[in-house]
């Protein structure tokens, strides 16, 4: 039941982002968003969104509409973890919703990247974790939105080949509140700490 | 070896810029890039003014990226004419401090010693105006109050235009000029001298007389175009020339300029790759830079026409940065090792003309003349709130029975303890030890029995920058 309504408060909400897609761009935006991409964003996060440094999300692969919300939640100052406020409300503060869509557009369609192994006992829990839900506290399955194979569903964001670091931080945040996600917040609240371990290291595992 | 006038007169007035440099304060990092980007300090910084790989992208830019509303202009043909920030990038910075010396050291007079224990409010104050001037334009200006010359003065300035282009492959090449007046103060990297460890010091503190050239010798003396490129952000390549700038000089420059005139230009070139992965980042290089100089031998300039021979001097030098950049956790470690070859005809020259006039009792110089400066710094930072560095220093040398009698070496470590409880305030205790100053380990500062330990230094700091 409980996990029921999550899941539904997540389709309805689809983290509050729901209204935010990533239109189509013409070629000057697009142009303009890959020097972007690659001139400034790509110091962090890769110049094709393969990001190297764990502090840093992968963007490659991820989807559009997901990429479009956060950045204009960075742009409205609605996301609040630490590197949100601390990097991106000021990188994203002046981006046109063209420049955003046409940047969401260039990451998509970039080609996602495996992480790294991990531990094959850490993986395989949270592997488990990550299919099946943690149902003695009520964490449902993660699969139910971010897709069997991580991929992202929707606007439920890829997860597949994350940081494990990345997503061990946002879960954090969504745990304390500071990235205000509702369904996310439920969520977490609900993980120990190693089962968090355990379902980033299978996330940084899948490709 | 004893030491004439005459020579010790000529040292003098070879080393005086040298001392004047070394003494200059470092540049630093403003909060107006912060207010610009709309981005906390650490973006660019493990704590600054040392920098983030984020944070060298952002200088090999130019200092452009820019997310405040702009006041635009545009033609018809979308062409854009202006692009200014709505807040100018200005930024203030003070400094104060407090210096101990282990011994006092001695009064200017020749007899007795000075006052132990200098307060310096402030040791310096500056205004910068770092950021964008226009979409390929940026700067970083500093003016700047010191307590030791009583006035404002240019400091490090370093004025860019670059450009990006996108390669296939989604790779970047990030290329540009640079017009400065440091040779290093363009450097993307914290091992040069310009931005290397220590960032600040005392003032009026005793060390060592000798230092290469490009080791802040020219700092502000001097005026320089580059040209670099840095692809991938990971290999970079800059090339340039210098020559003297004087300030606080009218007219063309000439044989009453003090402080020595570079001779034509002075050609600089580095070298460097950097390799990120995870948290870490590994950078090595290669940089150096010959200066051609007509010396200050007589205390009020070269004496003659700025003709004829000249001094020359050869810096070559490496260097190696090593960062991990965690949430927690911050460590760096940086190193380099700078070389130079002098070549001395023009002081040579002088002094062979004196030792001739005099009869033959006077201290001739050696033409030829090597000197090796070696830093290495470990810096640790917890949360970005609290760490410190210790480090090491050395400088060795051909011993000149003029120039240097002793021997120019001196030697010794210092370690910096720093609380910060904002990331724009940064408090100090830096604690600098001496094994040898100009080769004497005892006799230094010209005092019978005085140890290179007694000019032990303890340096405290308030530092905050606005």
């Amino acid at each position: 039941m409980r996990h029921a309504i999550v899941t539904t408060l997540g389709l309805l909400c689809a983290f509050g982002l729901g209204a935010a897609r990533a239109d189509a761009v013409d070629a000057a935006t697009h142009e303009h968003a890959v020097r972007i991409a690659v001139g400034t964003c790509g110091s962090c996060h890769g110049p094709t969104g393969v990001s190297e440094q764990p502090k840093y999300p992968r963007l490659a692969g991820q989807n559009a509409n997901y990429l479009a919300a956060q950045l204009k939640a960075f742009r409205g100052q609605t996301r609040g973890d630490a590197d949100a406020i601390g990097y991106m409300w000021g990188m994203a503060g002046t981006l046109e919703d063209d420049t955003i869509d046409a940047l969401a557009q260039y990451y998509a369609s970039q080609k996602a990247a495996r992480g790294h192994a991990g531990d094959p006992a850490l993986v395989a829990r949270g592997r488990e974790i990550y299919e099946k839900g943690v149902e003695s506290v009520g964490v449902p399955a993660c699969a139910a939105c971010h897709g069997p194979d991580a991929h992202g569903m929707g606007d439920f964001p890829r997860l597949a080949g994350q940081h494990a670091q990345y997503v061990m931080k946002q879960l954090a945040s969504f745990q304390s509140n500071m990235r205000n996600v509702a369904v996310m917040h439920g969520v977490a609240q609900g993980l120990k700490v190693e089962e968090m371990r355990a379902v980033a290291a299978y996330l940084e595992a899948q490709q | 070896m004893n030491l004439d006038r005459k020579g010790l007169a000529i040292a003098a007035r070879i080393l005086a810029p040298i001392l004047v440099m070394l003494a200059a304060p470092a540049a630093q990092a403003v909060p107006s890039f912060a207010r610009q980007t709309g981005m906390a300090c650490e973006a660019c910084h493990t704590v600054w003014p040392e920098l983030t790989h984020f944070g060298r992208v952002f200088k090999a830019n130019g200092y452009i990226l820019d997310n405040l509303k702009q006041v635009r202009g545009v033609t018809a043909q979308k062409e854009e004419m202006l692009s200014l920030a709505s807040l100018p990038p200005l930024s203030l910075m003070i400094q104060a401090s407090y210096t101990s010396v282990a011994a006092a050291q001695p009064d200017s007079s020749g007899t007795g010693t000075a006052q132990n224990g200098t307060v310096a409010f402030p040791q310096q104050v500056s205004l910068f105006y770092a950021g964008k001037i226009a979409p390929h334009v940026g700067a970083f200006l500093q003016l700047t109050y010191g307590n030791d010359s009583g006035t404002i003065g240019i400091d490090n300035t370093d004025i860019r235009v670059t450009d990006l282009k996108v390669l296939p492959g989604d790779q970047s090449l990030i290329y540009g000029l640079s017009v400065n007046n440091n040779p290093t103060v363009q450097d993307l990297w914290n091992t040069t001298p310009a931005f290397g460890f220590p960032y600040a010091t005392s003032n009026n503190a005793p060390g060592g007389s000798f230092g290469t050239q490009i080791d802040g010798a020219r700092a502000q003396d001097v005026a320089g175009v580059t040209a670099y490129a840095f692809w991938n952000e990971s290999l970079y390549g800059e090339i340039g020339l210098y020559r003297s700038a004087k300030q606080g000089t009218a007219g063309p420059l000439d044989s009453k300029t003090t402080g020595g005139v570079v001779d034509g230009t002075a050609p600089y070139w580095r070298v460097a790759y950097e390799h990120n992965w995870g948290r870490h980042s590994l950078e090595g290089g290669l940089y150096g830079a010959t200066f051609k100089i007509f010396p200050d031998l007589t205390g009020s300039g070269y004496g003659s026409p700025l003709t004829g021979p000249s001094d020359k001097f050869e810096d070559v030098a490496e260097d190696v940065q090593y960062q991990y950049v965690g949430d927690q956790h911050l460590f760096s470690v940086t190193a380099t090792r700078i070389h130079e070859k002098q070549t001395l005809d023009a002081t040579y020259a002088a002094a062979l003309a004196a030792f001739n006039a005099s009869g033959g009792t006077t201290t001739l110089n050696n033409i030829s003349n090597d000197l090796t400066t070696i830093r290495g710094n470990a810096t640790y930072y917890y949360r970005r709130k609290i760490g410190g560095t210790v480090g090491f220093f050395q400088t060795t040398g051909s011993t000149d029975a003029a120039l240097a009698p002793n021997s120019p070496d001196t030697k010794g470590w210092i370690a910096e303890l720093n609380y910060m409880p904002w990331l724009n305030t940064k408090f100090s205790v830096q604690y600098t030890g001496y094994s040898k100053i100009d080769g004497l380990t005892t006799g230094t500062l010209g005092v019978t029995g005085r140890k290179a330990s007694d000019n032990n230094t303890i340096y405290i700091l308030a530092w905050l920058s606005y």
